[in-house]
């Protein structure tokens, strides 16, 4: 699994992130510990999902987190972007979300970056990064963040959410199917509806599974496409390959 | 050897998974003509639910290319999915992806 050696730097952690990490040192160790803190993190959105997953990233202490939206905060986003207030609105997100994240933990680094994600930004965006999340909510830039991450050999965790349920998978670049292999044509777009908790608990699962992937703890969503069906509380596994023909990564059909 | 006959119904088992489970029923059974195909199981499927039929079929009676469809576990792509063959006892599974963040 991927880890990230070599980056950052290494030094003891403080008395005070000792102190900070007590509950969860135990779980990862510090070697763990120093490798979420010497981690680079892009968090594409600070939308339903990118508020979860940059705050239980930050609480856990990886390093460096750079957050990439470019809108700002309004009254109707506030039902499920939790890291945004009744002041926040007409903020830029990432300007709001950096705010709260560094009141979290003083002891990272997080980054805003107010932009829409294309072409003529995609390196700046993703540079120096050890993994992208998607907490996008447009497939356009999904695809583009699925295509630099096969290019730059940077593992990709994809989320979406709609109403009651949503997904979820992790793409390893030249392991498992990327997202055009498994999403070959997308759905239509919009502003679905989404329950706050739902947004919450896919945001929180991605979360989850970028820790795993950075520091190489158990199993990871690779093949699979998981599920999460809030009607009925329950988290199906829909198996997931490689498409032999598929436009970024495929044998026959690679055109990057 | 009952699916092998033309015109004669054959049973296929069907998965819904999130949305679809929702619009159309978790796990239930269809009977569709023989010789049936991924487009014929999603017609008889959509009959369930005239309001969630919409996320499944489009306008020309397609099934929506976004919808992620699985028979007998295997996902079935490409330009040719809908007239992929289904036969009887198989398990047909349909998914529809979400693109909200």
């Amino acid at each position: 699994m991927f880890r990230a050696e070599g980056k950052g730097d290494y030094r003891m952690l403080s008395g005070r992130e000792r102190e900070r990490y007590a509950r969860q040192l135990p779980i990862l160790g510090e070697e763990g510990q120093e490798t979420l803190r010497s981690s680079s993190v892009c968090v594409a959105g600070a939308g339903g999902l990118g508020c979860p997953v940059a705050l239980y990233l930050a609480a856990a202490g990886v390093g460096h987190i750079r957050i990439v939206d470019p809108d700002r905060v309004d009254r109707s986003n506030l039902n499920r972007q939790v890291l945004h207030a009744e002041p926040d609105i007409s903020r830029f997100k990432v300007e709001s979300a950096a705010e709260k994240l560094q009141r979290l933990n003083p002891d990272i680094t997080i980054e805003s970056m107010p932009v829409a994600i294309d072409d003529g930004n995609i390196d700046r965006v993703t540079g120096g990064m050890h993994l992208l999340l998607d907490a996008l909510d447009s497939y356009p830039a999904r695809y583009l963040l699925n295509r630099v991450a096969y290019q730059k050999n940077i593992p990709l965790i994809h989320a979406a959410v709609s109403g009651f349920h949503g997904q979820l998978t992790t793409i390893i670049p030249r392991e498992t199917p990327c997202l055009r292999c498994i999403i070959p044509h997308p759905p239509e777009g919009g502003s679905p509806p989404v329950l706050g908790a739902t947004a919450g608990i896919v945001g929180t699962l991605e979360a989850l599974e970028a820790l795993k992937v950075l520091t190489g703890m158990g199993d990871v969503a690779k093949n699979i496409l998981l599920v999460w069906d809030g009607r009925s509380g329950r988290l199906d596994q829909i198996p997931v390959g490689k498409d032999p023909g598929c436009p970024v990564c495929g044998i026959r059909g690679r055109i990057c | 050897m009952r699916d092998q006959g033309e015109n004669m119904l054959i049973t296929v088992h069907i998965r819904a998974f999130a949305r679809f489970r929702e619009s159309f029923g978790d796990r239930f059974d269809v009977e569709v003509e023989s010789p049936a195909t991924v487009r014929s199981v999603m017609l008889e499927v959509g009959k369930r639910n005239g309001q969630g039929v919409r996320d499944l079929i489009d306008d020309g009676g397609n099934v929506k290319k976004s919808v992620i469809i699985m028979v007998n576990r295997e996902r079935v792509t490409g330009e040719a999915r809908d007239e992929h063959p289904v036969h009887g006892g198989d398990e047909v599974a349909l998914y529809p992806p979400v693109a909200g963040g």
